[in-house]
């Protein structure tokens, strides 16, 4: 062994390994995945799953990979069959306890596997062309499914438990979202892979060959359809009637089809004008999409009298030949109780018949047609014989029908089919008189090209199974010649449109592997866990779960409008209704499913859940928490959340209850989880490797694949990395990135749940302007204009400028360019420091880096409530004390302090500013200060000295509100006592003065500027620190330099091409109060709505004009004359500097939803003022950097003495309407804290 | 002239005898008559099955008298005390004579159990006339120093007598080498087998040499903090552990500068909740940290990073309370017992259908088959013997003809059973070894902390079959199935519950596997205990027609008419067994 690593053997090869790390973090760096659900980086190894098992050599048995430590020599196998074999078994045993729905009864039943959960959630949300691209994943003809499929999805659907007597309307829903694409603008168009060069013909333009061609062609091949018909749709057009389908919805999604470059030949016949051999040599590869054509006869005696004739011939020859059939004064009888049936029927009423009558063997039980068919044929007029069968066509003596005598029909015992098998009752025929019979009971599929094709076919040869249809590979649907598949009727048999459509999606695939010279193999099988394998669902399991809500039904024409062929049903209304319906869901799937890793590995390791069946447990959701729900059916018992809980956050909210089989997660002594001390930070769902924690949405998840924008939070101002995960804009949740910042990808309660006002339909999107106290959309061109015309009809310093602190570094700098470069004054702010004081903009200088606290000795949080207003670096503070047992110190005013219960000591006083500067006078009055390093690195020192030592010392001691002096001796050593104390505080409690007074104890005992021995001060907003950077005060610009210093002001005029700028630095708060400010210029604050005092409502009012740029009509936005529509962070990019002045850029990844951005309108504004365009957030920095000094001095630190204390606070939730939002919204949902 | 004693066992298998009744008794009898004896407690002497004995010891001799309920207390006072007239029949045990309990005492060999019985166990004072502290003592005043001391227990070849067997004197070696300013000694006082009560008896019979035995591990290792890990189930050990360590410290045998040696050291109980899995010692150590009693991964052992994440070492009762012996008689004194491997003695809590069920101590070497027969004498009721369960749920069966291994971990491990803590469940011809396979894995399953997969959803899987077995459900292939489940989880599990919960099936199926061919194939429970699988029938010849089945019979399955044979209907009868215990002429017949 060396000093530095070990020698390992990893599968063989030799390997470097750190001691100290595991198997599983050696084989990770090895780029070995070893598979794990109970192991966080995040935490310490707990070993649960035993999934991550692995071999080494000279130890028995299997070790799990998360904890077992390498020693030098080792040698591991990470898998082999054996290990295959324990980690399978292990997921099995899980899942024999895993009483869950991965997907829902709808997509498991979809011969396709459509995504309904998923697209319903589209549709909820408006998102129609998503919806429509999520279908086309599997089924390329949506509003014709959306009218005709035969929907055994909402056969299985839960909502039928209800006893509401109707599924979700997901056809309906299919079709809203389906028609509303077919029309749009911005409709679906799938995207392409590049040309393969290879060509496949498709037999047939049928849904099944119009599929696969869609299928095939955007996979990069060329998709040519032959037709033997005139038109294309097969039997969407020619069998099914126009009352149900119109010809234009087939036309308009063949034409979806053809313009992604399929062609069609029309009256090209396979067999007959067109040979297999012509194809073969211009193709390579061939799919027979043929369909079932051929209509069979009633099947008794004389049923080749005239007028009789099968059904589907009935419907084609209308549709061929254009010639209804005209059935005045006639009585038809309908054979069959099938959809075709149906259509029989209906269309003969359609066709003026006097009478038609249905004749079905079996009862209305027991047909196959869609019930909503039979429901309307009803309406309609349609006579219904059941258990009647035809028993012979009598014909007059021209040949032609005249009755049929029928027989009466008793159900006997099921048959194969599942269904009581009819048994005629002897002695029970009856005759009815009829004009025309049609027999709808039952297809063939026509082969008759068969002999063409085997006689041109060069390997293999094309067979005919036992029922007549084609043969094929059931799996991937590959003939016998090798490049010629099969997929639709033409295989099955007569079947439904959806299967013809699965079908073609098998056979595309099939055929592509073929023509990329790939193994053609069927889809590898995804897991799938399904409650239905444990036991039957039945109404009680959901009858007390979800409130009642009767479907949208579909409005139709009125019963006596429909003798045409017009469509009957019209389509849901409105988006409303088409929304009220998709809240009919249950989401029975599940919301993890895209990201579970149960189920990954599941699929990965061919898991069974019926390989161990027996008891297994049943939970109901506990949906108490307002944020987050716990699901135990799903819970594999990995402890993440438990141990995350305790370890990070330090809430330790959860635990397991009971032993064994009987082991459960739950909230701490079982009560809810917001009776414990659960933080609602939301780091258990970040850690669940399965679906057992969620959030607690409003809206319906999906889940459907997301688009991730990564940016920085804007609530807070340690810097934490978030991935929005959106669809089309739409944020769906709110993920960790390990940042600059966040390392491990921990997050907080406020980006993690904050993120509604992000989908906040009333969003302002225009310039809004008040005219005559109602606002009023103008366009941009109009309110810029106006705002350079306000701005240059007062005296520049009659106009004043806010910027808040939520905004990025470039909407600053350009705010106050705007103030001084065109306005002309240095009246420029933000309201979320006014008033309070100067030294916070010293705050950051001197910053101990957020991750050494993991280094200190102890840790010392000054009041700070750090769980809630700074989570992620309390995380940082808990995890450090639990891993290292590391005390935390706590000095606090408040009596209840939410941090108690998470340090080791409370220090109760009474003021902080007195209590540190008495700490200070008791350090310096005793001798303690640390000489060395204030000779060294500071000046002012004995200025401080004499001027604090002055103040009488008794008198400290009682403003500082403590319960004895020994308190002051006590902290005054202990803390000078420490290696490493990191002292922590937020702006929002010490004020400006206390800061600089904690500033001076660290110097006095030289505690500053080490790695784990400071201060870490934190700011309230994300960008808080980037207004004083920025130039958002009086008196300093951009870089925080003075605008009294001339070389700088000459800077600035040359770099802004400027003859002038403002002199004098006014007293901002002032001329606010003194009502000297005329226009007001509000840029992302609410001093109206986030005001702790009166005033601010005062300054508005008495302006004479007011601009407020924010992202809703905020309390100061209805107070304004103008609202300037803002866009988020993530629309418009730029740079936010967090409290320990680390910049961090972001992009502008969402589109925005306004015509110009934020940023954009500054700078519009100032090119009404003619300045040069600042395009991006990158020339806008660029322009920042230029103005900034070459080097700047940073030796000696100052000292400052302090006066009195200075605490006002003028303004809660840093004066942003976002976070006062989230922060109330956070109140009210628990009412009881 | 020595005075006479009288001494009550009250321990807690006397107290449940009545004992206390029999203590209170002869005490009003002592007080009203002014008898001249002196009256003591103490506690169990390991013939749990003659309790309440009480120990009259008088200038001509020893004499122990069994079941001594009230009645009998009134009159062997009578005629002891006053009238000096032993009561012979009552006698197990003399000194003086050839008394029916003489062989089961005598063929033991008492190191452990040296002081259970024959003193109070709550007076420090009785310990130390038993050499009680003097083994410390001896350490401090031959200034033996620490490596000394662990040599000694080394050399005694001494292995952990809480079932690991792992070499105390390693782990006292392990533990002293990781220097660290807080270390902790724990005596594992978990006792948690079904039957198992070996720790028990010493610490309600001899906590001091529990305490003693800590106290030396503590100065071997520069422990500063003792914890007794005890479970809660016991009342009178902790009630005496209390006891005794408030003397020890009133003595200053606990507390600082113990015995001049220079080190501070002190003891304290913490109670554990009852959980099986708190015995394993990483859970145990999670349990006294106030966290949910799950183990974790090993390494880091205890003696690396144990208790508070400081070194830590951890023995079970048994084998503290033989440290002082050891040090006071010297390694190999201890050595002499034993076998190659295993020396000294182990304590055996007898069992099941065993006639003498109790504790015994004997030495390593001892066959099986002589502590069943010698000690525990015979098998009850004459019947068959027909296997022994060793090692409590998580130990395995021996077969009659594997009788004559010897105690030793390493020849009792080679069965497939394990040495345990010293349980021993003995099973007749009448014991179905699947339904004793079940109990065991119902005990483990349920005690599953439930942390590792295997463990909480295998032995469940395991036991579902189990079940099914014995109620003539069982398929083909099922004991393929259990045996598959029983090695991937004895593979992959964290901790001694889960590696050696299968251990009853397995070692059934290994040596009994016919009858669970038995139950599966043929749906037939050889030893006619799993009710479903048993058909009660009429034996036509015998049968007389008295009507008295029929009468009997809770769902009228009987039919027939006085005086003809009867008959039951298989498909009624819920075999309960009435008919069979009713009948006076053996006509029913159980197959």
């Amino acid at each position: 062994m060396t000093d530095n690593f070990f020698n390992i053997i990893l599968d063989g090869n030799i390997v470097k390994g750190n001691p100290g790390e595991t198997i599983l973090e050696l084989s990770r760096r090895h780029g070995i995945e070893i598979p794990t659900l109970c192991n966080d980086d995040r935490l310490e190894p707990f070993t649960s799953c035993y999934v991550c098992v692995v071999e080494i050599e000279g130890i028995r048995g299997h070790q799990p990979a998360c904890s077992t430590k390498i020693t030098e020599g080792m040698k591991i196998i990470t898998d082999n069959e054996d290990i295959r074999k324990s980690r399978k078994m292990a997921l099995e045993l899980m899942l024999s306890n895993h009483y869950a729905d991965c997907i829902g009864p709808c997509r498991q039943t979809c011969p396709a596997g459509v995504d309904v959960q998923g697209y319903i959630s589209l549709i909820e949300k408006g998102l129609y062309n998503d919806a429509v691209a999520l279908i086309k994943e599997t089924n390329p003809l949506p509003a014709i499914c959306g009218r005709v499929c035969v929907r055994p999805c909402e056969a299985e659907c839960r909502r039928n438990l209800l006893g509401e007597n109707a599924p979700v309307g997901i056809d309906y829903l299919k079709r809203f979202a389906s028609d509303i694409d077919l029309e749009s603008s911005t409709k679906f168009i799938p995207e392409k892979k590049p040309s393969s060069g290879k060509k496949v013909a498709i037999i047939g333009a049928g849904p099944g060959g119009l599929s696969a061609a869609y299928f095939l062609q955007i996979n990069g091949h060329q998709a040519d359809i032959f037709e033997a018909s005139e038109k294309s749709g097969g039997w969407l057009r020619y069998g099914i009637p126009e009352y149900r389908l119109p010809n234009d919805i087939v036309d308009k999604e063949v034409k979806n089809i053809t313009d992604l470059g399929v062609n069609i030949h029309y009256n090209k016949k396979l067999g007959g004008n067109l040979s297999y051999k012509e194809l073969k040599e211009k193709y390579n590869a061939i799919i027979l999409t043929i369909g079932s054509q051929r209509g069979t006869g009633i099947g008794c005696e004389g049923d080749d009298a005239e007028n009789v004739f099968s059904g589907i011939d009935f419907l084609r020859n209308m549709e061929a030949t254009g010639q209804r059939y005209d059935f005045t004064g006639k009585t038809i009888a309908v054979i069959g109780g099938g959809n075709t049936a149906m259509d029989c029927c209906r269309t003969s009423i359609r066709c003026n018949a006097k009478k038609v009558y249905i004749i079905y063997r079996r009862t209305e039980k027991e047909m196959p047609a869609n019930p909503i068919e039979i429901h309307e044929s009803k309406l309609e007029g349609v006579e219904y014989l059941f258990l009647t069968l035809p028993n012979k066509v009598n014909k007059d003596t021209d040949g032609k029908l005249k009755s049929i005598t029928c027989i009466r029909m008793e159900l006997g015992e099921p048959d194969a089919s599942g269904r009581r098998r009819p048994i005629p009752v002897e002695g029970s025929e009856f005759t009815i008189e009829v004009d025309y019979a049609l027999a709808a009971i039952g297809q063939k599929t026509d082969v008759n090209f068969i002999g063409d094709i085997n006689e041109f076919a060069e390997e293999g040869s094309l067979q005919i199974n036992k029922w007549g249809d084609i043969d094929a590979r059931k799996d991937t649907l590959q003939t016998g010649i090798p490049s010629v598949f099969a997929a639709g009727d033409g295989v099955t048999g007569p079947a439904t449109i959806i299967e013809a459509i699965a079908q073609a999606k098998i056979a595309s695939t099939s055929a592509h592997q073929y023509l990329m010279n790939l193994p053609i193999e069927p889809a590898k099988k995804t897991f799938t866990s399904r409650r239905d394998n444990f036991r039957k669902q039945v109404p009680q399991d959901y009858a007390d779960r979800f409130g009642k809500q009767l479907r949208e039904e579909m409005p139709t024409l009125a019963p006596d409008q429909r003798f045409n062929f017009n469509e009957v049903e019209l389509g849901y209304e409105s988006e409303s209704i088409a929304n009220q319906e998709t809240q009919r869901c249950l989401e029975c799937g599940c919301v993890a499913f895209l990201d579970c890793d149960l189920q990954k590995y599941s699929t990965a390791f061919n898991a069974n859940q019926k390989g161990f069946t027996g008891e297994f447990k049943e939970f109901n959701v506990d949906f108490r928490h307002p944020y987050i729900e716990i699901d135990n059916n799903k819970c594999i018992l990995c402890g993440r959340c438990i141990r995350i809980c305790r370890e990070v956050v330090g809430a330790s909210a959860l635990g397991f209850i009971n032993r064994g089989f009987d082991t459960f997660v739950a909230p701490s002594m079982g009560d809810a989880l917001q009776d414990t001390f659960c933080e609602s930070c939301g780091m258990c769902l970040s850690t669940c490797p399965t679906g057992a924690i969620t959030e607690n949405v409003l809206f319906k998840p999906g889940p459907v694949k997301t688009e991730e924008a990564r940016t920085i939070c804007n609530y807070c101002s340690v810097g934490c990395s978030i991935i929005l995960n959106h669809r089309n804009g739409f944020v769906m949740k709110v993920t960790g990135n390990k940042g600059t910042v966040n390392h491990d990808g921990n997050l907080c309660k406020y980006p993690k749940f904050g993120y509604q006002y992000l989908n906040d339909p009333e969003r302002i999107t225009r310039p809004m302007l008040k005219v005559n106290g109602e606002f009023q959309a103008i366009s941009f061109e109009e309110a810029l204009s106006l705002i350079k015309e306000k701005i240059t009809s007062v005296n520049p310093d009659e106009n004043a400028f806010f910027a808040g602190a939520r905004l990025s570094n470039e909407e600053m700098y350009l705010v106050q360019k705007l103030a001084r470069a065109a306005a002309k004054t240095n009246n420029i702010a933000g309201f979320h420091y006014l008033g309070r004081g100067n030294a916070y903009r010293l705050n950051c200088e001197l910053n101990v880096p957020m991750g050494n606290i993991r280094e200190a000795s102890k840790i010392f949080l000054m009041g700070t409530e750090i769980n809630k207003d700074h989570a992620v670096t309390g995380f940082l503070v808990q995890n450090t004390r639990h891993l290292k047992r590391i005390p935390v110190s706590l000095i606090t005013v408040k009596e209840n302090n939410s941090m108690k219960h998470k340090v080791d000591e409370v220090v109760k006083i009474g003021s902080y500013y007195y209590f540190i500067k008495t700490v200070n006078h008791f350090l310096l009055t005793n001798g303690m200060e640390n000489s060395l390093f204030l000779n060294d690195r500071t000046t002012g020192f004995e200025d401080y000295k004499t001027a604090l030592l002055k103040e009488n010392y008794e008198r400290l001691v009682k403003l500082s509100g403590i319960s004895g002096k020994e308190m002051i001796a006590q902290f005054a050593e202990d803390y000078n006592k420490q290696m490493n104390a990191v002292l922590i505080f937020s702006e929002k409690e010490i004020s400006s003065a206390a800061s600089t007074e904690l500033f001076i104890l660290a110097m006095i005992t030289g505690k500053l500027g080490k790695t784990a021995n400071g201060i870490i001060s934190l700011k309230e907003k994300n960008n808080s620190q980037g207004l004083f950077d920025m130039g958002i005060t009086p008196d300093a610009g951009p870089g925080g330099q003075s605008l009294r210093n001339p070389d700088f002001r000459q800077l600035l005029k040359e770099k802004w091409q400027t003859d002038t700028l403002p002199k004098d630095i006014p007293d901002l708060l002032k001329l606010l109060t003194g009502n000297a400010i005329r226009n007001l210029f509000i840029f992302g604050e609410d001093p109206v709505g986030c005001a702790t005092v009166e005033n601010p409502k005062e300054w508005i009012r008495n302006a004479d004009f007011v601009m407020v740029q924010d992202y809703f009509m905020t309390a100061t936005a209805l107070e304004a004359d103008l609202v300037m529509p803002a866009t988020f962070p993530a629309e418009t990019g730029g740079s936010y500097t967090n409290a320990q002045k680390v910049i961090q850029e972001f992009d502008a990844l969402m589109k925005p939803k306004t015509e110009m951005t934020s940023l954009g309108q500054l700078s519009a504004m100032l090119e009404k003022f003619g300045f040069a365009t600042l395009a991006s957030p990158k020339d806008v920095f660029m322009e920042f950097i230029s103005l900034l000094p070459q080097k700047k001095d940073h030796s000696k630190l100052s000292f400052h003495a302090t006066g009195e204390d200075d605490f006002t606070r003028i303004f809660d939730h840093g004066c942003d309407s976002v976070v006062k939002r989230f922060e109330e919204e956070f109140e009210t949902a628990f009412p009881e804290k | 002239m020595t005075q006479t004693t009288v001494t009550v066992g009250l321990g807690s298998c006397g107290i449940a005898a009545g004992a206390g009744k029999t203590f209170e008794k002869i005490k009003a009898m002592k007080e009203t008559e002014k008898l001249d004896f002196i009256l003591k407690k103490t506690s169990c002497i390991g013939m749990c099955y003659r309790e309440p004995l009480v120990e009259i010891r008088d200038e001509s001799g020893t004499y122990i008298y069994g079941d001594v309920n009230e009645g009998r207390a009134i009159e062997v006072i009578e005629k002891h005390i006053n009238q000096k007239d032993p009561i012979r029949d009552y006698i197990v045990y003399s000194d003086l004579f050839d008394a029916p309990e003489n062989n089961f005492l005598n063929t033991q060999v008492k190191i452990v159990l040296r002081n259970c019985g024959f003193m109070d166990p709550e007076s420090i004072e009785e310990y130390e006339v038993r050499e009680g502290y003097r083994a410390i003592g001896k350490i401090a005043a031959e200034k033996i120093t620490r490596p000394e001391v662990i040599q000694t227990v080394l050399d005694s070849g001494i292995r952990g007598r809480g079932g690991g067997g792992f070499p105390t004197g390693l782990k006292w070696k392990f533990a002293n080498a990781n220097k660290s300013a807080e270390k902790y000694v724990i005596c594992n006082a978990d006792e948690g087998d079904p039957g198992a009560f070996m720790d028990r008896s010493v610490l309600e019979g001899d906590p001091h040499s529990v305490l003693e035995g800590m106290i030396i591990a503590a100065y071997a290792i520069e422990a500063t903090q003792g914890v007794i890990y005890c479970r809660a189930e016991y009342p009178l050990a902790i009630k005496r552990l209390n006891i005794a360590l408030k003397q020890a410290r009133d003595k200053g045998y606990l507390g600082k500068n113990i015995f001049g040696l220079g080190f501070d050291f002190d003891i304290y109980i913490k109670e554990g909740a009852g959980a099986f899995v708190c015995g394993e010692e990483t859970a145990l150590i999670a349990s006294v940290e106030g966290e949910r009693g799950m183990p974790r991964k090993r390494p880091p052992f205890p003696a690396a990073s144990g208790l508070w994440k400081k070194p830590t070492n951890i023995n079970n009762v048994e084998t503290f309370a033989n440290i002082p012996w050891i040090i006071l008689n010297g390694a190999a004194a201890f050595a002499a017992y034993g076998t190659q491997k295993s020396k000294g003695t182990k304590v055996f809590a007898l069992a099941g259908k065993v006639s003498h069920s109790g504790l015994v101590e004997v030495p390593m070497g001892m066959t099986i088959r002589d502590v069943i027969f010698k000690l525990g004498g015979g098998i009850k009721k004459d019947k068959k013997f027909k296997a022994v369960q060793m090692g409590g749920p998580s130990g395995g069966c021996i077969p009659e003809y594997l009788a004559d291994t010897i105690v030793d971990y390493d020849s009792v491990n080679a069965t497939g059973a394990i040495m345990g803590s010293g349980g021993m469940v003995v099973m007749d011809e009448t014991t179905c070894m699947v339904d004793v396979a079940k109990f065991f894995l119902d005990f483990t399953r349920k005690e599953s902390c439930g942390k590792c997969t295997f463990c909480r959803m295998g032995t469940m899987r395991m036991q579902e079959i189990l079940e099914r077995i014995t109620n003539g459900k069982g398929v083909e292939g099922d004991l393929e199935k259990l045996e598959e489940l029983a090695y991937q989880i004895k593979d992959n599990s964290l901790c001694g519950l889960g590696q050696t919960a299968p251990n009853p099936v397995l070692t059934t199926i290994k040596y009994f596997r016919d009858e669970y061919e038995a139950h599966i194939f043929h749906k037939k429970c050889p030893a006619k205990v799993c009710r479903p699988l048993l058909t009660y029938t009429v034996d036509q010849e015998k049968c007389t027609g008295c009507l008295v089945c029929l009468k009997n019979c809770p769902v009228k399955a009987i039919t027939g008419e006085r005086k003809q044979p009867h008959f039951i209907n298989q498909d009624i009868c819920t075999k309960c067994g009435v008919c069979f215990s009713k009948c006076k002429f053996d006509s029913i017949v159980l197959s």
